[in-house]
């Protein structure tokens, strides 16, 4: 028996579908709009989930980055009545997603629920820990994390996330979240990406007609996030003359929506993120000091990757394990291998080693087992980071190739081969080039 | 045909889908029904079902033919 989620705004075809389902053995919860299905979602897992393409609140791609986001294993199965929509929906398709075209068939369901499920052969081999279901590393740095999540879940102080670019902040306000055990959802926004006519809507919601295109009332993240917690990811990119809007929420509990005038009392933790310094938020007076004490009553800060590289082997491990659950593959690592990802520096983080995982994934042999890792992990912002350290105008170019080649040694500890591969010569030239300066010389 | 009619075929044509997909589902449903022994009225509420589906079907098909001037 499967726990199935049906997610359609036509009701009359939800009421029959959810009979059919029911007689097919299978426990079937219904929802009308991505609302609804969220909220389903929060408070139980499904196996599979039916899900209509256009919901009156979003699309149902919204719903598949929801589950993402909460790294669900359900099986999706997206049921359109657009014809123009079946072409997308083959392409996005997958072993965890399927879809259906109106009109549906006894045997179409029967087809899609009897497909379950391909996750339990990671459920059986996944040996990797995830704290607070989403949180991996077993480093001091971390466990130094897990004790301040948990510590902060007891409480409904606001906290504020620091950290460089790819540290993995959505996920720890995930872990925040999960923790916490709160009744409502987790609403994510982002501040920088929002412009300043917009991010008052966005945050505190508009009445209808409140200005032009506002054709319906909307609710805004506060009131979404409701007995829940509001992830504000960029904070400090948010414009400074909005501020003091979100500092009279912070202090009052209370939003006004753009253009009306009762006040809602709203209740949620406020997570926040920045991903700059302290110094900088203080010197580049891009955060109003005392929002910063709202927001930040409990400041975290996340360890980059280069803090505890002794938990790269172990997110290694887990991105592969994904990608080989998701592809129905069986590539594993090498100790080699696994000690080259240790010992590069991810300035890029757990998202940069994410993507070269992924990138190796998808470079390997199908036929054999053995991942295949590229010569150079190099992305094209640590190269940027790189040249603009070292290359500086009145240089000589033989002082710059010197730096070049010392650099390129150091990636690749010191195997020549590789280094000349990588510099694009030939290793008799490099050899060359090497007995010429005479520093390197063995 | 121009993009906006085009449009609007595609929208009326996935209209009539809706009414077509409950017929679709309420006939599998009074099929179980029928193979369960189960009680006649949920049949019969499901044929009403449809019978109201065949009317919304056919409006959305009347809009379709109306406004291509086939009538």
């Amino acid at each position: 028996m499967l726990n199935v989620l049906l997610v359609d705004d036509d009701n009359e075809f939800t009421d029959v579908a959810a009979n059919i389902i029911e007689f097919l053995g299978h426990h079937v919860s219904v929802a009308a709009n991505l609302k609804e299905a969220y909220e389903w979602l929060d408070s139980q897992p499904f196996e599979h989930i039916l899900l209509d393409f256009m919901l009156p609140d979003g699309s149902g791609l919204h719903l598949v980055d929801h589950l993402k986001k909460i790294q669900s294993k359900a099986q999706v199965t997206f049921i359109t009545g657009h014809p123009s929509v079946k072409g997308i929906l083959a392409e996005i398709s997958g072993p965890q997603m399927d879809y259906l075209v109106k009109p549906l068939q006894r045997e179409d369901i029967e087809g899609v629920l009897s497909k379950q499920p391909k996750i339990k052969p990671q459920a059986k081999t996944s040996s990797i820990k995830r704290h607070f279901g989403c949180l991996i590393g077993e480093s001091a740095p971390m466990q130094e994390l897990y004790l301040m999540i948990e510590r902060v879940a007891k409480t409904s102080a606001n906290v504020m996330l620091m950290g460089s670019s790819g540290v993995g902040k959505e996920v720890v306000a995930t872990a925040i979240h999960k923790a916490s055990q709160v009744k409502g959802q987790l609403v994510t926004t982002n501040c920088g990406a929002l412009s300043k006519e917009l991010i008052g809507s966005e945050l505190f919601g508009h009445e209808k007609g409140a200005f032009t295109g506002a054709v319906a009332k909307k609710e805004g993240v506060f009131e979404r996030a409701e007995d829940g917690t509001l992830f504000l990811d960029e904070v400090t990119e948010m414009p400074i003359d909005m501020q003091p809007n979100l500092l009279r929420v912070l202090e009052s509990k209370k939003v006004i929506k753009v253009g009306g005038t009762k006040e809602i009392p709203v209740n949620c933790r406020v997570v926040s993120a920045s991903n700059r310094t302290m110094e900088s938020i203080a010197t580049d007076k891009v955060l109003r000091e005392d929002i910063y004490f709202r927001l930040a009553v409990f400041p975290i800060h996340i360890p980059s990757l280069r803090e505890r590289k002794e938990d790269i082997p172990l997110l290694a491990k887990a991105f592969l394990e994904e990608l080989n659950t998701e592809n129905g593959c069986e590539y594993v690592w090498t100790d080699a291998q696994l000690e080259r990802l240790s010992n590069f520096d991810w300035p890029g983080n757990v998202r940069e080693l994410r993507h070269s995982v992924h990138r190796a994934f998808i470079m390997s042999d199908p036929k054999g087992k053995e991942i295949q890792l590229p010569h150079t992990f190099e992305s094209p912002f640590s190269l940027t980071k790189k040249q603009n350290n070292n290359v500086t105008a009145g240089q000589t170019i033989e002082n710059v190739e010197k730096e070049l080649i010392r650099i390129t040694l150091e990636k690749v500890e010191g195997n020549k081969t590789a280094a000349a591969e990588m510099l694009g010569i030939s290793t008799k030239t490099l050899y060359n080039r090497l007995h010429a300066y005479g520093d390197f010389a063995e | 045909m121009s993009s906006d009619e085009d449009q609007s075929v595609n929208q009326l044509v996935h209209d009539a889908r809706s009414p077509l997909n409950r017929i679709s589902m309420n006939a599998e449903l009074i099929k179980l029904i029928l193979e369960n022994d189960m009680p006649k009225e949920k049949g019969i509420q499901a044929i009403d079902k449809i019978i109201n589906a065949c009317q919304e079907c056919s409006d959305t098909l009347q809009v379709l033919s109306a406004q291509h001037g086939n009538q």
